[in-house]
């Protein structure tokens, strides 16, 4: 560390978020592992039995669902910051994407700073705000809403048959879960990325973030 | 249709002639397919159109009925019936080692004047017969105790798929209809009727899909099906059928493993047919080509068995992107590490 900086310490991340954090990350791990012993059964026997498979994807599907709307609900009437940390402005889409993206694929190899700077009211770089609006209110919503329906299919046969068919359904619902494992291994590995290699992942456990200190 | 003719003249015949009404006496039919027999109990009225479709239409009344006199029904002798296992010795035995044998006759299940083959029944029909005493809602009930989505499987399902041994199945379509009214959009199982409107006269049922009427339904046959906005009420569903009959009802200990069905091995079946309702209320099958069930989208967009059924393209798809999702940690950490040293100098 050069001369001159120190670290402080900010509280990023309040104990609602961080639980639904984890419960969803459990969640999502959980289904796709046994998603994939689901799709592939011949090749991935995991759980012992298909049935097992299926019981434990719909038990982590529901949990997921549950914590997904208490997560809409904390964020829009309890903390009332959704759309101020999670939608990209103008300034982000017009900049924001372009300065990132540079920073994470070329600056950073030069070794220069990031030119985001974490505060908390901007807690996320533009990459961050695009990429958890796409997959909070894009992939979540239809991954879930699909898993439920496949849940119910008796009961909901003519909807399944309107929506285009139980193919596009199952389809689209294992596209999407592969998208979500995509996201996973650049999600976990851009957290590795912060101050310490462990920064962010312990901001996300204990709420605390650790970093550089800067002239206010 | 002879007895549209004969039955007139005959029944007036009989009421004059009855009870020595020799000639009569020999075609039961002039009595037994008429309506108004009824009266007399519903049990003596004999369906005509599905009597003629039965196997035993060939071998007539009175081979089964030995000892109607020519006085009949004046003699008031109560006509003989033939015993199953004269014929079906082998079914017989069979079906009396079971467990089920001491529950159920052969005639609980087979009306011996509407029997048909298993080509000529759908899944529905048979699962009517074990409804009889087996009730719908206790048998989904005792069934989801341990089946994952007991209702779909037993409303998709015929029982005998998992209660009686077959070296293989069959994947089996059928037509279904939207029904509009309900709800949540329910479907119902197709009729002849129901298929009419999209028949110009005289046409056969299955030229709805096999368009060039060459017994056989390619893949874009269907797709054209299943895309035309003509026939947006019909959707095909599917189930799976054992592809011979056994009389062994027993619980089958393999059928708890879901991968009995639900798994795509190097033998699974990919062939499959459609059934099509025909006018007398029997069913006809079409084969259709090899692999359509597997098509992505339009081969059979409302017919998917989990981890059986799922296309391969897709899955590679897929694949390629989860594979895309991990590339990124493997290259940018690469070169994180090779220049690890420039974060350090600063
Ligand atoms: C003239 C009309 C007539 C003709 C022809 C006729 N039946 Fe009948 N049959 C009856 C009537 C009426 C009864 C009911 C008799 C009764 O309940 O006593 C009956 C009863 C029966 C029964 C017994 C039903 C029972 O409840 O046990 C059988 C079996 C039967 N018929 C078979 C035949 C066969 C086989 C033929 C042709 C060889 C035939 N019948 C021809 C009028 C007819
Ligand atoms: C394959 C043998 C077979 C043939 C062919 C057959 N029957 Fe029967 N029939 C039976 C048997 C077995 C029963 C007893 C059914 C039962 O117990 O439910 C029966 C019952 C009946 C009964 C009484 C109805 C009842 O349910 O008890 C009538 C009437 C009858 N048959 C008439 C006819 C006539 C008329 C024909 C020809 C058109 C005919 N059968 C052909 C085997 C046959
Ligand atoms: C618990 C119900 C049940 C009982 C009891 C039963 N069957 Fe069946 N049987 C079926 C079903 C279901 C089928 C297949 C669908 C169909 O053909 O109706 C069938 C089919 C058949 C077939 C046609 C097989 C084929 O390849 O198409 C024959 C023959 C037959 N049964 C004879 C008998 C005889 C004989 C008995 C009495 C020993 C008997 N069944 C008892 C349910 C039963
Ligand atoms: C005439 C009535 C009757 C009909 C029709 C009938 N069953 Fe049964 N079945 C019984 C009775 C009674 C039992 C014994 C009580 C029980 O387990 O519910 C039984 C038991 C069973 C069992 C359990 C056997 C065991 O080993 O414990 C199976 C499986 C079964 N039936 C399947 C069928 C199927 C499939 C059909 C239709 C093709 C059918 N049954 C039609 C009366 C019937
Ligand atoms: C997916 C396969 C499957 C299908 C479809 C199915 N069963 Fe079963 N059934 C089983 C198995 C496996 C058992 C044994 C369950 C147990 O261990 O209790 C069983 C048990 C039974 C029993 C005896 C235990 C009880 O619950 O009373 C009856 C009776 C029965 N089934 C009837 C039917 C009937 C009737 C149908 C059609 C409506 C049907 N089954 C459809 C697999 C199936
Ligand atoms: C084991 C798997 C996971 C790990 C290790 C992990 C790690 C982290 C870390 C360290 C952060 C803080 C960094 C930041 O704020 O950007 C974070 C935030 C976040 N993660 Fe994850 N994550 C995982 C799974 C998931 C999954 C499956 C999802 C969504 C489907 C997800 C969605 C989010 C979101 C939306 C945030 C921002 C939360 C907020 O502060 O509002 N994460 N994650």
């Amino acid at each position: 560390m050069s001369e001159g900086m120190t670290t402080e310490q900010i509280y990023m991340t309040p104990t609602p978020v961080r639980i639904w954090h984890w419960l969803n990350a459990l969640g999502i791990v959980t289904l796709c592992i046994t998603g994939i012993q689901i799709r592939f059964p011949e090749y991935a026997n995991i759980f012992g039995t298909y049935k097992a498979a299926i019981k434990l994807h719909d038990v982590a599907g529901v949990t997921v669902s549950i914590s997904f709307f208490l997560w809409i609900f904390y964020y829009l009437f309890v903390a009332r910051s959704l759309v101020k940390l999670y939608v990209p402005n103008v300034e982000d889409i017009k900049r924001g994407l372009f300065t990132q993206a540079f920073f994470y694929f070329f600056y950073y190899f030069l070794g220069e700073k990031n030119p985001h700077t974490v505060s908390l009211d901007n807690k996320f770089n533009a990459i961050q705000k695009m990429s958890y609006l796409l997959i909070m209110f894009l992939f979540l919503p239809l991954v879930i809403a699909s898993g439920l329906l496949l849940m119910n299919i008796a009961p909901l046969r003519g909807w399944i048959i309107m929506i285009g068919g139980i193919k596009f359904l199952v389809d689209a619902h294992y596209l999407i879960a592969c998208s979500f494992f995509a996201f996973l291994c650049v999600h976990i590995y851009m957290a590795t990325l912060g101050h310490t290699p462990f920064s962010h992942l312990r901001q996300m456990w204990t709420g605390w973030e650790e970093m550089e200190s800067h002239p206010h | 249709m002879k007895w549209f003719l004969v039955l007139p003249t005959a029944a007036l015949l009989s009421i004059l002639m009855a009870p020595a009404a020799d000639a009569a006496a020999n075609d039961c039919h002039t009595c037994h397919s008429k309506k108004t027999i009824m009266n007399q109990g519903i049990h003596l009225y004999i369906d005509p159109l599905k009597y003629e479709l039965t196997t035993h239409a060939r071998i007539g009344c009175v081979s089964c009925h030995d000892n109607v006199t020519k006085r009949h029904p004046g003699d008031k002798i109560r006509p003989s019936r033939a015993k199953c296992q004269d014929c079906h010795a082998a079914v017989s035995a069979e079906y009396n080692q079971s467990m089920h044998g001491k529950y159920a006759d052969c005639t609980d299940c087979h009306k011996p004047h509407a029997v048909k083959p298993l080509l000529a029944v759908s899944g529905r029909d048979i699962n009517i017969q074990c409804a009889k005493c087996h009730e719908y809602a206790k048998t989904v009930k005792n069934h989801s105790k341990w089946l994952p989505q007991a209702t779909l499987h037993i409303d998709a399902l015929p029982c005998i798929t998992c209660h009686t041994g077959s070296k293989n199945y069959v994947i089996s379509m059928y037509m279904v209809k939207s029904v509009s009214g309900s709800s949540m959009g329910g479907v119902a199982l197709a009729s002849y009727e129901d298929l009419l409107p999209f028949l110009s006269t005289g046409e056969k049922v299955a030229t709805l899909i096999d368009g060039d009427g060459d017994g056989a339904i390619s893949l874009s046959e269907l797709k054209k099906f299943n895309t035309s906005g003509k026939y947006r009420s019909l959707s095909l569903l599917g189930t799976m059928m054992p592809e011979v009959v056994t009389h062994n009802y027993e619980i089958l200990d393999n059928r708890r493993d879901c991968t009995f069905c639900h798994a795509s091995g190097p033998n699974a079946q990919q062939a499959s047919d459609i059934a099509f309702p025909q006018q007398d209320g029997s069913y006809s099958r079409t084969p259709v080509e090899k692999g359509a069930i597997l098509d992505i989208l339009y081969g059979t967009p409302d017919f998917y068995m989990t981890g059986f059924t799922r296309n391969n393209t897709l899955s590679i798809i897929g694949a390629l992107i989860a594979a895309g999702g991990l590339l990124v940690p493997i290259l940018h950490g690469t070169l994180r590490f090779l220049t690890r040293n420039r974060r350090k100098e600063q």
